[in-house]
């Protein structure tokens, strides 16, 4: 039997679209009767976007400016 | 290629003809996402802002022999996360790193032993990023074991192939595919708890 936990392993190999096609329709079929493992794969899936939007960093300015030095002493060196 | 890939060009080949005011101009519209890798791969500052140095320095030591088939973009922070890594590397304590990774549980049967409570799947697609929720993703990142947190960052954040990680991280690419399948449900059980508390 195709349990959550099955369903679950194989969640990245899916989203790549990798899994075979006989491991896909056992997993649609769980997904088809089991709500909990339907709202996990959204969440899954949402994941990354989520770091991706949270996980923007700005050079604070006076790294910025030090940067800026750095490099124009390295470059006017060359 | 869009406006941003065509002006990163037009500004790549004057810097390669010795432009140094073009050069300037692409670290300004490069460095703060060079610095977000550095800084989410190294957990420091002070390294994030010598990577961040190497990684243009590196960057204009090079520009004539670049040929740009890839992006400026995609070609620094290539630079910057093998950067990162060659300083992971020197500075690797062993860690109990599976041991703290969390993910979801099971029943006997192998059904989920706590269900979701929300889906909050949308919110991902929302305008503005909750703050607290903004925090509490950035602390959940730095707080995966190394390892797992760079191939995170470098396929997820980054857009790297597994590929280019296996080969940067010497890890086979089923080695990669795991790591990132563990960081990214210790990531989301994180934001599941933030929303379940909220």
């Amino acid at each position: 039997m195709f349990t959550c936990k099955d369903s679950i392993h194989s969640l990245l190999e899916y989203v790549d679209g990798e899994l075979s096609e006989e491991d896909v329709q056992k997993l649609r079929e769980h997904l088809h009767g089991c709500t909990p493992c339907v709202d996990f794969l959204n969440t899954y899936r949402a994941t990354p976007k989520l770091a991706r939007r949270a996980l923007v960093d700005q050079m604070p300015d006076e790294m910025a400016d030090k940067l800026k030095a750095f490099l124009r002493s390295k470059c006017q060196a060359k | 290629m869009n406006d941003a890939a065509l002006e990163d060009r037009a500004l790549l080949e004057r810097a390669q003809e010795g432009d140094i005011d073009a050069f300037e101009q692409l670290v300004e519209r490069h460095r703060d996402r060079v610095y977000g890798l550095a800084l989410r791969m190294t957990r420091s500052e002070a390294d994030a802002a010598e990577i961040v140095q190497d990684t243009f320095l590196s960057a204009y030591q090079n520009l004539k022999s670049f040929r740009g088939e890839a992006a400026f973009g995609s070609w620094v922070h290539r630079i910057a996360a093998n950067q990162a890594l060659m300083r992971l590397r020197h500075q690797r304590v062993v860690e109990a790193a599976t041991e703290e990774l969390r993910g979801p549980e099971f029943t006997e049967r192998g059904s989920l032993a706590e269900y979701p409570e929300v889906d909050w799947s949308r919110r991902a697609d929302e305008r503005v990023l909750d703050e607290e929720l903004g925090r509490a993703i950035r602390q959940a990142t730095d707080r995966l074991p190394e390892g797992y947190r760079e191939v995170f960052l470098l396929k997820d954040v980054e857009g790297l192939s597994y590929e280019e990680i296996a080969e940067m991280m010497e890890l086979s690419v089923p080695a990669v595919k795991s790591r990132l399948h563990r960081a990214r449900l210790a990531l989301r059980e994180e934001i599941d708890a933030f929303y379940k508390e909220v």
